[in-house]
């Protein structure tokens, strides 16, 4: 269980901590080029972008204040954005206060979306979403 | 149990376990009770070449982390393009291996 619960924490650090480098990486590009980067494997091999497409130009928007085009831009921008700023502190926490309040959290969540009921609306959002991004072209 | 049942179900079912556990687990099997034999050979157990074929072709979109039962990193996933395309990567080479843990913790209910 202890050492889960280290893997899990691990990984979700890594990956915020990705996700700041990737995003200082993208203004600092940003700003000397005016275009973002692209590593996404499905939009480089298929031309069609993905879900999360412009997630990156979103949160970057968002960061300047756009909230609208934040939101025309790819909508999961703000639930990155939200995850992003809490996941670090709340894994600090768990770690000063010797707690597992966030791996109890992690393990509830996936209980819960293995139920049609929850796991649905998610399901429609992202293709919906998806649709919105082929349509925009991203 | 039976030995000749459960070396059955060990020759059947030895690829979805890590081979070091393989040993423990046909041990445990024998000194388990006869009536959860049934239980036992039904169980649904993931098959890790496939997961790993799915990794492949739709790693992306995190499927493969969903199909394991792992749905808050596949949904992690699913939102960060496959982690920048960077876990999608790492997770062709993971991706058994977490497989087959899952497996094991399956079996361990009833072991």
């Amino acid at each position: 269980m202890i050492e889960n619960r280290i893997k899990l924490y691990t990984i979700l650090l890594l990956t915020c901590f990705t996700g700041y480098i990737w995003l200082y990486l993208n203004m600092a590009y940003d700003i000397t080029k005016n275009r973002s980067l692209e590593v996404c494997i499905i939009k480089r091999l298929t031309n069609i972008p993905c879900p999360s497409c412009g997630s990156t130009r979103s949160i970057i928007s968002l960061l300047k204040g756009n909230y609208i085009e934040a939101f025309k831009l790819n909508p999961i921008g703000y639930i990155l954005v939200i995850v992003m700023l809490i996941l670090p502190i709340w894994i600090f926490m768990d770690i000063k206060l010797a707690n597992n309040t966030l791996f109890r959290c992690y393990q509830k969540i996936k209980i819960y979306l293995k139920e049609p009921k929850y796991a649905f609306p998610l399901i429609l959002f992202v293709v919906i979403n998806w649709i919105w991004n082929i349509i925009k072209g991203l | 149990m039976d030995i000749q049942k459960v070396d059955m179900f060990i020759m059947s079912n030895s690829k979805f376990f890590e081979s070091h556990q393989v040993n423990r687990i046909r041990e445990s099997l024998i000194a388990l009770d006869d009536s959860k034999w049934a239980m036992i050979s039904t169980l649904q157990l993931k098959d890790p070449t496939i997961i790993l074929i799915v990794s492949i072709l739709a790693g992306s979109f995190g499927i493969d982390r969903f199909m394991i039962g792992d749905t808050g990193l596949g949904v992690g996933k699913l939102l960060t393009c496959g982690g920048l395309g960077i876990w999608t990567i790492v997770d062709w080479f993971m991706i058994q291996k977490a497989t087959k843990e899952i497996n094991i913790q399956k079996i361990q209910q009833y072991l």
